[in-house]
């Protein structure tokens, strides 16, 4: 995949998971089509999959797997944890805030890989350690520690659509290949 | 990534000036400029201090729960995050302190669990949910306001159940977003404290309760039917501390609580039989002469009827056979009381919720009355009061839109706090028993009720016969709920409208017990896109006048703090000795009162302007007129059932927070262990507890401290769990309530089943 694909791959994934509605799914997921090189389920009922969707991201029912980093990451599971605060910040270093601050998480999922997308093009367009130690910072100590629980949450939900499935598997095939990468171009002692 | 330069990392992340420079240098390689358009956006010149060093900002606010403590709370905020909540050390009643609830407020607000958005469900109780905007939920309702308007030529069959889930004074925007639109139909009554408010009213002509802080100036207390040391814990330090300097504390309780076990004196009558205890204490007390011959001569009516009702008809001998209590003790409880000066009962919510609850009510006030300690510091039969409650319900006033019809010769509302007028007008509202809604609604057939709006109330989980509930609501068209948490409730909605939690309104509270004003300031913003009801209204209307121009009167002012501005008075300045709202900034602030003591100039509001023994009130309202015994309800199966509140939970809120499921995660049955062996429960064993409205299924709980042949459940609403015991709790009302609240109370208490193991 190259860079062009893996940001559309990226866009499309935001996109997926911030969705409010059957519409914005299905557009989401039609853009992923187009990014990856699998073929995707094909969905007949776009209402089911947002009525999934909903008891798994959204509500109004307690979420199936809550879209939030702190929530994995913190020892109480609460939103707007220490651990949001960090994701707030990284956003600071980048030059962009989330305009919903103070109301949606910072480290609602979507707004992390808004940030990887932002992250990627700036690696892209220079060469500074800081940057990739800011990469990888962000990747192994923040995504890497909560993305795989909340990937096993939704994979292990009930009555799950293929269509939810296969994103979710895009998501944890993505960070598996960046973390992949990060560890290639590593020192031998890591974390 | 390597240790150390994660640590640098994290280093560069928590400081202010390492991130400034980082995104300096990132600036000046021009990296920035090809950044994609996305979610998140180029950070504002005015938020150039996302994180500030400096300290906690400290807020102020009110825990608006229906609790006899009323917390002030300070709150704790960092870069716009609630971190913790303490007590307001300014109030000598929080003192500093908060129950276990009141500690886990940031736990409600950062919940994962909290509803979030608006939402709408495809066929109720599918779990089939869509996200829809406000505009698109809000227009919904209205349209349907409008259609039933058109349909029926008049608005009652729109129904508002709200109670007690928020206090804060600015909801009663709730009622006012009702009367707005017209004449609807309303829950009357209160599943509360109504029998007791009643009773006090006929022999007092008011609720009104000492200062629970002259509890210490006490030297003998009985804490009758309630359970302070779960319900009421800043209330105990004046209890210990009138212990310290030699007051006796005595608790009358069919269950050994948590305050049981502290006292001096445990009793245990049988459930249901405390008015012939305080009977049988009162009879013994006119045999002994130890009776204030100046108050029941001076400041009350009726004491010759009650004195000679006593001799003809109770005796100690008789009051032990029904309580169950020994007659030497009923002579020894009765002579320390009167012996002590002054002498004090705490009347428990949960004693008066009995079918002969008000009537057991009354006969405890004649016992403190009988002994001259009503209007004294203190003493008193401590019930509850609104005497700090006059605020201007500016939210809540609110006329109907021109020509709006109701109902021909309603009369006046009524309520616990109805604190409107009683003016008389050619049209009203339709109320409905709150405490028998869904008989209530089922009857309804020339008139339904179309659609029903759910605000501070979780009646599925709280209503009693949930099976009627659930058929009640069948019948209705559509169902709006409000609220922070997927309820069972909320389950049974077509619409769910995310709500604010305290920390993100401002708001004014006062207590129904202690005489303290605490102010709520804002101290976040709203979390995702949760609205407070008075903003929900003014959306309401804002659509409503959309569609049709003055179809509602609703002000379209959705600023939180300028409803809360316009709540404040002089009469409410002058009680509390404040010139402005903004004084309570500094913290809260009590009441100015004269004595700490109700009823202190012995001026009571009664027909009489005395006690009354004798209430021609009550018997004009088909009661007795003396505080006579009322036998209590005959059983309708082998075992009694209680339902009292948990120390995890507010009836049903707090409980799904995750604190409280770690020390609290499943419910129980509390069954004494004799009652146990006879139908071979084991502790801990999976049972159903039964009757004809249907069953429960627990874990049984052996243990002493509840009586043999009742059973004890929580009543509490677990997330997670079906469990629901007004399943099997039948909608059977107190025997007082109707006068005050406009409907009787709930006799919650009184109740039956069997049980076995499943």
């Amino acid at each position: 995949m190259n860079d062009t694909q893996d940001q559309q791959q990226l866009q499309a994934l935001r996109d997926f998971f911030f969705a409010q509605n059957a519409a914005q799914l299905s557009d989401a997921y039609a853009a992923l089509d187009e990014a990856v090189s699998i073929d995707l389920p094909k969905v007949d009922d776009w209402e089911a999959v947002e009525f999934a969707f909903n008891r798994l991201f959204v509500g109004p029912k307690a979420l199936i797997a809550p879209p939030f980093a702190s929530v994995y990451l913190e020892p109480e599971p609460q939103v707007m944890g220490k651990s949001t605060l960090i994701s707030r910040q990284i956003f600071e270093m980048l030059g962009v805030q989330s305009p919903w601050q103070g109301t949606l998480p910072d480290d609602h999922l979507s707004l992390e890989l808004d940030a990887c997308i932002r992250l990627s093009a700036v690696r892209q367009a220079g060469d500074s350690p800081e940057v990739e130690d800011l990469w990888s910072y962000f990747l192994q100590a923040h995504l890497d520690q909560w993305l795989p629980s909340w990937i096993n949450r939704v994979r292990s939900a009930e009555q799950l659509p293929p269509a939810i499935h296969t994103v979710t598997d895009i998501l944890a095939a993505w960070l598996a290949d960046e973390m992949r990468d990060l560890k290639s171009t590593e020192p031998s002692i890591g974390l | 990534m390597d240790k150390l330069k994660q640590k640098k990392m994290e280093k560069t992340l928590s400081c202010n000036s390492s991130r400034r420079r980082f995104l300096q240098g990132l600036l000046a390689t021009g990296a920035l400029a090809t950044m994609p358009i996305g979610l998140l956006q180029p950070m504002l010149a005015e938020a150039k201090e996302l994180f500030s060093d400096a300290d906690y900002q400290i807020f102020r606010n009110a825990c608006p729960r229906n609790c006899f403590d009323s917390c002030s709370l300070k709150t704790f905020v960092k870069d716009g995050v609630v971190e913790f909540v303490e007590g307001s050390p300014e109030s000598t009643y929080t003192a500093g302190g908060l129950c276990v609830k009141g500690y886990s407020y940031p736990r409600r607000v950062y919940s994962p669990d909290r509803i979030k958005y608006p939402m709408v469900q495809v066929g109720r109780g599918s779990g089939n949910w869509k996200r829809v905007s406000w505009e698109e939920a809000i227009d919904r309702i209205a349209q349907k306001i409008l259609k039933i308007k058109e349909l029926d030529g008049n608005l009652l069959g729109l129904g508002l159940d709200k109670y007690s889930g928020n206090f804060g004074i600015t909801h009663y925007g709730v009622e006012g977003m009702m009367s707005s639109l017209g004449y609807t139909t309303r829950f009357a009554g209160t599943p509360c404290w109504p029998a007791g408010i009643d009773a006090q009213n006929y022999d007092m002509g008011d609720m009104w309760t000492n200062d629970p802080e002259d509890m210490v100036k006490s030297k003998y207390i009985i804490v009758w039917g309630g359970n302070p040391a779960w319900c009421s814990v800043h209330s105990m330090k004046y209890i210990y501390e009138a212990r310290r300097k030699g007051a006796k504390l005595v608790v009358i309780d069919p269950v050994l609580t948590q305050t049981a076990a502290k006292a001096d004196l445990y009793i245990r009558p049988h459930t249901s039989t405390d008015g012939a205890l305080a009977l049988g204490m009162a009879r013994h007390l006119i045999d002994k002469g130890m009776v204030d011959q100046e108050f029941v001569s001076k400041h009350a009516v009726g004491f010759d009827a009650f004195k000679k009702y006593l001799k003809e008809k109770v005796s100690v001998e008789w009051a032990a056979a029904e309580t169950g209590v020994s007659a030497a003790m009923i002579r020894h409880l009765a002579e320390e009381f009167a012996t002590a000066d002054p002498a004090t009962i705490w009347i428990g919510y949960g004693m008066q919720r009995h079918a002969n609850g008000g009537s057991m009510v009354r006969a405890i006030d004649a016992l403190v009355a009988m002994t001259g300690n009503i209007g004294k510091e203190g003493g008193g039969a401590r019930y509850g009061h609104l005497r700090t409650w006059g605020f201007n319900y500016n939210a809540m006033v609110m006329s109907p839109p021109e020509g709006s019809k109701g109902i021909v010769g309603g009369g006046p509302a009524k309520g616990d706090f109805h604190f409107g007028g009683d003016e008389a007008t050619t049209y009203s509202n339709r109320n409905f028993n709150m405490n028998q809604a869904a008989r209530d609604i089922l009857a309804q057939k020339e008139s339904p009720l179309r659609m029903l709006w759910v605000a501070c109330r979780n009646p599925m989980s709280q209503n009693q016969n949930t099976a009627l509930m659930k058929k009640a609501y069948d019948s209705i068209e559509a169902v709006v709920v409000v609220d922070q948490f997927f309820t069972k409730t909320v389950e049974q909605a077509d619409i769910v409208l995310p709500h604010t939690t305290l920390f993100e309104e401002y708001n004014v509270n006062v207590g129904y017990w202690h005489y303290w004003m605490a102010l709520n300031e804002q101290a976040i913003k709203p979390m995702y896109e949760a609205k407070s009801d008075v903003q929900i209204a003014a959306l309401l209307s804002a659509r409503m006048n959309k569609l049709a121009p003055g179809s509602c009167t609703f002000p379209l002012e959705t600023d939180t703090r300028v409803w809360m501005e316009k709540e404040f008075n002089q009469g409410i300045h002058d009680l509390f000795g404040i010139k402005s709202w903004k004084d309570l900034k500094k913290g809260p602030k009590k009441a100015k009162l004269a004595s700490s003591a109700s009823w202190h100039d012995r001026k009571f509001k009664t027909p009489s302007g005395k006690y009354e023994f004798f209430s021609s009130l009550a018997a004009e309202h088909g009661h007795a007129a003396l505080p006579e015994y009322r036998p209590k309800r005959a059983a309708t199966a082998p075992l009694r059932v209680i339902t009292p509140h948990s120390k995890f939970s507010l009836h049903s809120q707090f409980q799904n927070l995750d604190y409280m499921a770690d020390f609290n995660p499943e419910p129980f049955v509390y069954v004494h262990p004799t009652t146990a062996a006879a139908k071979g429960i084991a502790d801990g064993q999976q049972v159903r507890v039964f009757n004809s409205l249907g069953e429960v299924r627990l874990k049984a709980r052996l243990t002493g401290n509840v009586p043999t042949q009742v059973l004890v459940m929580y009543e509490q609403w677990f997330k997670d769990s079906n469990f629901l015991v007004q399943k099997i709790i039948d909608d059977t009302p107190a025997d007082m309530g109707a006068y005050k609240t406009g409907a009787p109370g709930t006799a919650v208490h009184d109740q039956f089943a069997d049980i076995e193991k499943a």
